[in-house]
């Protein structure tokens, strides 16, 4: 048992449709489940709530059976922008969250420095956040939520702004960082192929209003490689069933 | 190297411009109490008494006095209007209640020029020390308030989220997020309650003060020394110009700096 999202559904004030109806989900304990949809169905507002960021109109999330009802260390979001706080230097960055949590110094630092090690920023940790790329900024935000340790890691598109080159590189090592904690993460993206080089499952999202069209199950080894046929085979596969929903998004994704 | 050179050339054109500004200035006097007639001379500064104004107010030591005075009420007042203007601000932007209700009040009180205030200054405080700090303190607190709800509304809510939930309190929250984000804005806002505080400290020292920059421009006026009331019009100018660049706009400089917001 793990996370369970149980008819959830929720409609802004001010808008008449519903932006995500009766969304049920069940997402296991080191389970690495994407969330694909074209843009604008609801997948950051789906994330949001599991966060505890927002509130559902219906249905509850709990977590280990404990109903969520605000923001908390044990599901620390990663954004599609760094959220870096920028007076801080790259170690302050880091070390936020655990001076949250009243870890002691000793703590903070060696946790700091395995994690800046693993995103290899060791060296940039006493850069500002404007003195860095990019790439480096999302690998400081990884190691920021890494550090908290908590057995729930929530993504929204984390690499989208990237260029291909630094998104694949982090792509790999976000796949063995979780191989290597067992964390349980749900990564929301608009890019199919992301999905299936990294999830053991696909939720698919419908447009308007946002609720399951269909989930898939990904078997493939790991590590999985973008141009062999049965990673073909499953890209397309999931394709088709988006390509139903948004025949354009589906064009973006070919054109890659 | 270049633009060091363009900065010397900018330089020296302001000085230009100022020179001729002073040039015209002595033009419209001579012209204007000699052969036109238009003013009495005793009506009109000249250039000339202007600077043996200010260097006998500098020689006797009325000027230092005059400007140290003031600017340790200013002072004082301010501090008492950041305390006061921060707790406000921070009430304002904390509660949706009372932003909807005591910040169109704080805006409005705000448009009151702090001469206003002078009646209320001298009924409750009497001439003195005491009603000069309250036309400042009243004249500049709720600029403050309003610079300090502005930033804080203005923080990416980004910063707030990732905060949170990194388990965050609303403690954290305030002194390690929002503060620091709304800090450039802060000052930013500052500077022109500054400005206010010094205009309310000039309403209050006119009226009410026997030693200061104000109390200096008004003796100038009783003994019909127009010159006086000129020298002290451009050292009231230079302070508060001098205050702002030098402690605003530094600290200003420093804070969006260091988050990257500047070259
Ligand atoms: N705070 C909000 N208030 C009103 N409508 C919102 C809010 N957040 C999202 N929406 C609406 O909900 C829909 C889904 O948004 P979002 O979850 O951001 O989509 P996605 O992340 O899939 O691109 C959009 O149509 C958006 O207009
Ligand atoms: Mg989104």
């Amino acid at each position: 048992m793990a996370l369970e999202i149980k008819n959830i559904s929720r409609t802004f004030e001010g808008s008449k449709k519903e932006t995500l109806r009766d969304i049920s989900l069940t997402i296991e304990k080191g389970e690495f489940v994407c969330i694909v949809g074209p843009s604008g169905c609801g997948k950051s507002t789906l994330l949001n709530l599991i966060a505890g960021l927002d509130t559902p109109t219906g249905g509850e999330i709990c977590l280990d059976g404990r109903k969520i009802s605000g923001p908390g260390a044990d599901r620390v979001v990663m954004f599609q922008e760094h959220a870096l706080f920028p007076w801080l230097n790259v170690l302050e960055n880091v070390k936020f969250g655990m001076k949250m949590m009243k870890l002691s110094e000793k703590e903070q630092n060696s946790r700091a420095e395995h994690y800046l090690k693993l995103v290899k920023l060791w060296e940039f940790k006493n850069y500002r956040i404007h003195e860095i790329s990019g790439g480096m900024r999302q690998r400081t935000a990884l190691a920021r939520a890494l550090c908290l340790d908590g057995p729930v890691l929530l993504m929204d598109e984390p690499f989208s702004a990237l260029d291909k080159q630094t998104t694949n590189k982090l792509r790999a090592d976000l796949e063995r960082i979780w191989e290597e904690t067992g964390k349980t993460i749900v990564f929301v993206t608009h890019s199919v192929e992301e999905a299936v080089f990294l999830a053991n499952r696909i939720v698919v999202l419908s447009d308007n209003p946002g609720c399951i069209k269909d989930v898939f199950q990904v078997d493939l080894p790991r590590p999985r490689h973008n141009d062999a046929v049965e990673f073909l085979e499953v890209r397309h596969k999931i394709l088709t069933c988006v390509e139903r929903e948004v025949e354009k998004f589906a064009k973006e994704e070919y054109d890659h | 190297m270049q633009k060091k050179s363009m900065t010397i050339k900018r330089l020296c054109s302001s000085l230009l411009f100022l020179a001729l500004l002073v040039l015209v200035w002595q033009a419209v006097y001579s012209l204007g109490t000699g052969p036109l007639g238009w003013w009495k001379p005793y009506a009109l500064p000249s250039p000339l008494g202007v600077v043996r104004s200010l260097g006998k107010m500098a020689g006797n030591g009325t000027l230092l006095q005059a400007s140290a005075c003031s600017l340790r009420r200013v002072l004082i007042g301010f501090a008492i209007s950041l305390v006061i203007g921060t707790a406000l601000g921070l009430l304002v932007s904390s509660s949706g209640y009372f932003n909807r209700n005591l910040k169109p009040l704080l805006n409005g009180i705000q448009s009151l020029p702090s001469v206003c205030w002078v009646p209320f200054a001298i009924l409750w405080f009497g001439l003195g020390e005491a009603s000069i700090l309250f036309v400042i303190v009243i004249g500049s607190t709720f600029s403050v308030s309003l610079a300090i709800e502005n930033a804080i509304r203005t923080v990416p809510p980004i910063y707030v989220k990732a905060a949170q939930t990194m388990g965050a309190g609303k403690l954290s929250l305030y002194g390690r997020v929002i503060w620091p984000a709304a800090l450039p804005g802060v000052l930013a806002g500052l500077k022109q309650s500054w400005s206010f505080a010094w205009r309310a400290l000039m309403s209050g020292e006119v009226m009410s003060a026997y030693v200061g920059l104000g109390y200096t421009l008004m003796s100038g006026r009783d003994m019909a020394d127009i010159n006086q009331v000129t020298a002290v019009m451009l050292v009231i100018i230079l302070v508060g110009v001098l205050v702002d660049k030098l402690v605003f706009s530094n600290l200003e400089k420093h804070a969006l700096k260091k988050r990257g917001l500047s070259s």
